[in-house]
């Protein structure tokens, strides 16, 4: 007599209650769920740079930056204090390695988010990842995209993203500001022919950034055109290709800069860096890491390299005073053009996608 | 051709095969090739013969003889290119392989068991094609299992790991898998390939133990004059994909017929059990 | 003489399923924002007696709209895995298959990076744009299922060694793709899809994507259990397997084709999580031996248990920030296996 299999199907339907069971919590928590309390049932709708159209609560009091990019424009927008949670590469300006983290720009822990209850999560398309923002949607919580490919594009994204938090006279002030920075810089070095350059983003292998890039863009802008012609936006450079193109000026960002130096020489002793004048003939400009970031502060290492690389046309000191309301100017900043201690330091978010970037944008 | 004689023998009528024959192999012919627009690289032509309940018949020849296409072909295995195999009057290939494999069981030489099993769960795997999907082993199966091996003497063997017991133990413990299947045929190809004499005679023995209490049709395929001789009933002599001659031990084992089968000079004479027995001559 | 009953078979499957309540507890209790049992307790009751509205909207967000469905996917991908993981290895013979060996997860992640690419130019409605990428990657997979299948013939049937070098093969040059499209794209999308290739079960999905992945995996691990019996017998080998009764393209073809599914559903959410799906049954093989009869099951229940584990300690290790989870199956897993396979051998 041989046992039958209708004891199998028992554990069988044992485990498909407790599963089914499993599944229908969410199912049903998602169907009962109460609203976040801190939305009110106004709504905005807006289309961000991603071209979503993206549900807004009005007002916007609890914003979560998921870019350091973001965080330096919600800083100079004046807004800090509606900042509930960054990301832990959000260093800039000090304060906001005060507010509360939830993770890195890529993987943030999405419970860390939602326990904040934000009314708005801010997200750069290049940074951050697609399905953040589908699981941003999912739980219910509004999200904002910025998309900024050119200088241009940063400050009128900061404008949109002033009005979008409510605040379009901060993101005014902000804009002339820097229309204004920029303007000047314009006049001074207009007349000059541009240096070429490469933006070494990471040395082995030889990383710059691409001609789309707002890195690139920002440098067209301080009169220095990159000798790198790709496309891509984080294209690996043949050494043989620098050579043969032979670049003015090597351009690196960093943010301690006493380590350069050192690093450059070691560079210069290597055969396929030392046929490349600008190596053996030690001429570089380094910039700090502000450049690495779509954000207000950018214009500031737009000028900082302007002067190492066209000292003749800030030969008197500029008019305009540094301090301008929202923002606030680090001290280091100001280097001068020849041998300073530099490092090439990377402080990279994720090394995933290459061998090393040093942007933490 | 005796061949022919012992055709006309076995056949009562040109249709059906006579009535108390289990087995029953009619004209069966097959061809390999490794491309189907090729030659045939090797060809079994047409063979024929019969085998009753509790009989045993060896397959016997040199190698490259055809005997295991033979064999692979009455297990089903193959389908023959021409001809039928008969077993009690079902066409063996248009079984499907749960109901052949309640009716035939083939013994292989050895086993590799990519994880390690105990002797009883080898057994038990013989009546998988008795049991149904997603049933386990019922009393009934485990009865079955542990007769099996007792039937083989390797009762004690059952605890034990397969891959911790000596081949010849390990050979009886495949045979008892194979009894276990209770079936009506049991198929063996070179048994006695890797055991010493005394499990070459042990083997043989029990299966003609086993084929008269059992009344199973034995096949054994060898190259084993002797053993051949001494324990089958009917034996099928194979050359070079032909069916030379089906007979008693006593019709085939002529000198001449082996000499020239097995390119060697020997002699046959009686041995003490009344069987043939053959001598190979060394040397000239 | 210890046949297997059923009466053993559940008992076994109980305490598994016992161990994985336990797990899911501890993993609701964990987590960036920390809960106290007591709350948890009293939160499920009230759930149970339908007061949903009275569970704490402090935490009832996070608990139940996120914690939980990712542990109930962790769940599904980690049962899914480890019956792969083991159908492969009796389907190839091979104790050194995973459920990636075929190819399916480099299928399933050129079809994710290329709906990563096709995003932006596809107007499509958010609920929809959101499945695209799992839809491609199970599109992926799918083509690559077919592609091996008809690879790893001969005569017409499945064999073992040819369908492992197709899928070999397949694998490497799939992988290719993957490393071109990654080095050369441009688009943004497809900076987050290293991270994605690591493994990772962060994403919240949909309720249809829950429906869909439960009712597959039971559909498809209940195809492979009917062949329980025939993969012990196919580990003996195929002729055997043959003369013992089993129908061996048939339950290749079964095996094959339900296995890369539960594939193509695991890598479709959640990326290639690495090593689930080679040592769960290793494991389980360890503690409850070779029967598939025992095994599918023990191997889908101790899949969910390490990846619900695992993945509680990449959310909670160095919290907010969230590491890979197949980097925690890999430092974690492969000791583990290590230890049990030498106390199996003394």
């Amino acid at each position: 007599m041989t046992e039958f299999a209708i004891p199998r199907f028992r554990s069988a339907i044992c485990i498909v209650i407790a599963a089914a069971l499993c599944a229908a919590a969410p199912l049903r928590a998602q169907s009962a769920s109460p609203t976040p309390p801190s939305s009110s049932p106004l709504f905005r709708e807006v289309t961000d740079e991603a071209g979503r159209t993206v549900r807004i609560p009005q007002p916007v009091r609890r914003i979560v930056s998921l870019a350091p990019s973001l965080t330096e424009t919600v800083y100079a927008l004046g807004l800090q204090d509606r900042l509930v949670g960054d990301t832990d590469y959000c260093d800039y300006p000090p304060d906001a390695k005060t507010k509360t983290k939830v993770g890195g720009a890529i993987n943030p822990s999405l419970e860390q988010i939602a326990a904040l209850r934000p009314d708005l999560v801010l997200m750069t398309k290049s940074l951050n990842r697609l399905e953040t923002v589908y699981s941003l949607d999912n739980l219910g919580i509004s999200s904002y995209a910025t998309d900024p490919h050119t200088v241009d594009e940063i400050i009128s994204s900061s404008k949109k993203l002033a009005d979008v938090l409510g605040a379009p006279e901060a993101g005014n002030l902000l804009a002339a500001d820097i229309q204004h920075r920029l303007a000047d810089l314009y006049h001074r070095i207009a007349a000059l022919p541009p240096k070429r350059v490469l933006f070494a983003v990471w040395t082995e292998p030889l990383i710059s950034v691409g001609k789309d890039t707002f890195i690139a863009d920002a440098m067209r802008r301080a009169g220095a055109v990159s000798i790198v012609d790709s496309s891509q936006d984080w294209p690996q450079v043949n050494l043989e290709e620098v050579a043969h193109l032979q670049p003015d000026y090597l351009v690196f960002a960093s943010s301690h800069s006493e380590s350069v130096a050192p690093q450059l020489d070691a560079l210069a002793r290597l055969p396929g860096w030392r046929i490349i004048d600008a190596v053996r003939d030690r001429r570089y400009a380094v910039i700090s890491d502000a450049v690495n970031r779509p954000a207000p502060r950018i214009v500031e290492a737009i000028e900082d390299l302007a002067k190492q690389l066209h000292p003749e046309a800030f030969a008197e000191k500029p008019e305009a005073g540094k301090e301008k309301p929202g923002k606030e100017i680090p001290q280091a900043q100001h280097q001068s053009f020849l041998h300073l201690p530099l490092d090439i330091h990377s402080s990279s978010p994720d090394a995933a996608t290459r061998g090393g970037c040093v942007c933490a944008r | 051709m005796s061949s022919s004689s012992a055709l006309a023998r076995n056949f009562g009528e040109p249709a059906r095969s006579s009535s108390d024959a289990r087995l029953s192999v009619e004209q069966v012919s097959y061809a390999y090739s490794a491309n189907p627009s090729q030659a045939p690289l090797f060809t079994l032509e047409a063979t024929s013969f019969q085998a009753k309940p509790g009989e045993i018949v060896a397959i016997l020849g040199p190698n490259a003889s055809g005997k295991s296409t033979l064999l692979k072909l009455i297990s089903g295995a193959l389908a023959p290119l021409s001809g039928r195999i008969l077993l009690n009057g079902f066409v063996i290939h248009s079984l499907t392989p749960r109901t052949r494999a309640q009716r035939i069981a083939v013994v292989q030489q050895e086993s590799r068991l990519l994880f390690p099993a105990q002797a009883w769960e080898f057994v038990l795997q013989g009546r998988h094609a008795h049991s149904r999907t997603l049933r386990f082993e019922s009393e009934d199966d485990v009865i079955i299992a542990k007769n099996a091996l007792a039937q083989v003497g390797a009762a004690d063997l059952s605890d034990r790991w397969m891959d911790q017991i000596s081949g010849g133990e390990k050979q009886r413990v495949i045979l008892a898998r194979a009894l276990a299947q209770q079936p009506l045929l049991l198929l063996l190809d070179e048994p006695t390939l890797h055991l010493d004499i005394a499990a070459q005679v042990d083997l043989l023995h029990s299966l003609r133990r086993l084929a008269a209490e059992n009344r199973y049709t034995v096949v054994v395929v060898t190259h084993e004059l002797n053993l051949a001789a001494e324990y089958a009933d009917q034996v099928v002599l194979m050359q070079r994909g032909r069916c030379l001659r089906v007979g008693s031990p006593a019709t085939i084992y002529q000198r001449e017929l082996l000499e020239q089968v097995f390119q060697t000079p020997l002699t046959v004479a009686l041995g003490s059990s009344g069987r043939p027995h053959v001598t190979v001559l060394s040397g000239t | 003489m210890r046949p297997l009953t059923f009466r053993r078979l559940f008992f076994q499957c109980f305490i598994l399923a016992l161990i994985l309540f336990i797990v899911v507890v501890v993993a609701m209790k964990f987590g960036a924002v920390p809960v106290s049992l007591y709350a948890l307790g009293r939160d499920v009751l009230r759930f149970l007696l339908g007061q949903t509205s009275q569970i704490s909207t402090d935490y009832g967000l996070i608990l139940w709209n996120i914690r939980l469905p990712r542990i109930l996917l962790a769940i599904i991908v980690g049962g899914s895995l480890s019956v792969a993981g083991t159908s492969f290895q009796a389907l190839l013979r091979n104790p050194l298959a995973d459920p990636y060996v075929l190819g399916v997860s480099s299928g399933a992640s050129v079809g994710a990076i290329l709906a990563l690419i096709a995003t932006p130019y596809l107007a499509l409605p958010p609920a929809v744009s959101a499945l695209l990428t799992p839809m491609g990657a199970f599109l992926g997979a799918a083509a690559t299922i077919a592609a091996v299948y008809f690879l790893g013939r001969r005569e017409g049937q499945i064999d073992s060694t040819t369908l492992l070098l197709g899928g070999v093969i397949t694998a490497s040059f799939l992988n290719a793709i993957i490393m071109f499209l990654l080095s050369t794209v441009t688009s943004g999308n497809t900076r987050g899809m290293a991270f994605w290739l690591m493994g990772d079960l962060s994403t919240s999905y949909q309720k249809s994507v829950f429906w869909f992945l439960g009712i597959g995996f039971f559909v498809a691990t209940g195809a492979i259990y009917t062949t329980a019996t025939d993969l012990n017998l196919l580990l003996a080998g195929e002729k055997e397997a043959m003369h013992l009764g089993v129908d061996v393209p048939r339950v290749r073809l079964v095996v094959y084709i339900a296995a890369s599914f539960l594939t193509g559903l695991a890598v479709s959410v959640s990326g290639s999580i690495a090593y689930v799906g080679l040592i769960v049954p290793h494991i389980m093989r360890l503690i409850f031996g070779s029967d598939h009869r025992t095994l599918l099951p023990t191997a889908a229940l101790g899949g969910a248990i390490a990846l619900v584990f695992a993945d509680t300690l990449a959310r909670t290790v160095v919290a907010p920030t969230e590491l890979a989870v197949g980097a925690v199956t890999a430092v974690v897993g492969a000791p583990l296996f290590i230890y049990l396979l030498r106390r199996g051998a003394s």
